[in-house]
């Protein structure tokens, strides 16, 4: 049987933390989502300021990213390319959402929403880096 | 033949009336003068708040050998902060925000619901819009406004409870 990486609540914790300490940093107000391999919720913090509709975006976003195992941006360059990857069911393709890739394997992601689309990618990578 | 059908229901349907009972006082009749449930919606819950409830039920379940999802709401139904703990069941993220959105939405605890349809027989609840008749969805109460709600969902009912309940009192403390 094969075995796989999981992530706990405390890695969670720690992606979080370093999310909202980057967001906050550049005085933004964000929604951050955390999500595991099967794209279900983890971990979510919305952030004081950030709307109702970040906590919806930024799930949608994480789930797009661990359930393809590419980023949205990713996702977001394929499909200016190609208008027809529109008709993929259950897939946001707006830049904010980043697989968690650990020893090669895909073991969930990070969705952001609250400001410019390349800066909520930059708040989920600064979460993801401080994993190690 | 159509006129004798028509005397036949006819016949049935006084049998039928004459058999009843004397009709009994139905309870959900009467008029209350004041409005149930009246607490004003406060503002929306910080996340500074939202977490302490989260890391105080998560403590809770996790002295208890538990594993349960956590979710708060804001006091316009909005997720705040949610918490899988480790082991916990899928099925169970979405009736934890479930829960604290009901609590939020009908200002009282879900567990009026569960006990409405179980022992009040009230089975029209179940036909109310963003209902869950399950205990585990408790309103957060901050001077007397409500400004967000806790849901617990992934063990029994009476599990959910308790750890709810200690998310929602760890802020009453504070």
């Amino acid at each position: 049987m094969k075995q796989r990486p999981m992530l706990t609540l405390e890695d969670c914790k720690k992606i979080a933390a370093a999310a909202e300490a980057e967001a906050k940093r550049n005085n933004w107000n964000v929604c951050i989502a955390i999500l595991d391999d099967g794209g279900h919720l983890l971990h979510l913090a919305r952030m004081d300021g950030a709307t109702p509709a970040n906590a919806r975006i930024a799930v949608a976003k994480g789930r797009t990213a661990a359930e393809t195992r590419r980023s949205t941006a990713n996702w977001q360059e394929r499909v200016a390319k190609r208008i027809e990857l529109l008709r993929m069911p259950e897939v946001t393709p707006v830049q904010g959402g980043v697989p968690i890739v650990f020893d090669g394997t895909c073991v969930g992601a990070v969705g952001v929403s609250g400001v410019q689309s390349h800066e909520d990618e930059q708040i989920a990578a600064a979460g993801i880096k401080a994993l190690g | 033949m159509k006129r004798l059908l028509f005397a036949a229901i006819a016949a049935t349907l006084t049998a039928s009336v004459s058999a009843q009972q004397p009709a009994q006082p139905n309870p959900r009749d009467a008029v209350p003068d004041k409005m149930p449930n009246d607490i004003p919606y406060g503002a929306p819950i910080s996340l500074d708040r939202a977490q302490a409830a989260i890391n105080a039920a998560v403590a809770e379940s996790k002295k208890r050998g538990w594993k349960l999802n956590i979710a708060v709401m804001d006091s316009g139904a909005n997720l705040v902060a949610f918490a899988r703990m480790d082991g916990a069941q899928i099925g169970s993220v979405a009736i934890a925000e479930h829960k604290a959105r009901a609590a939020v939405k009908f200002r009282r605890e879900t567990k009026a619901f569960e006990s409405g349809v179980q022992e009040g027989n009230l089975h029209y609840l179940l036909t109310l819009d963003d209902i869950i008749a399950s205990r585990g969805g408790i309103p957060i109460i901050d001077n007397g406004q409500m400004i967000g709600a806790v849901g617990c969902s992934g063990g029994t009912g009476s599990q959910d409870e308790v750890v709810c309940k200690a998310g929602v009192d760890a802020l009453a403390k504070r």
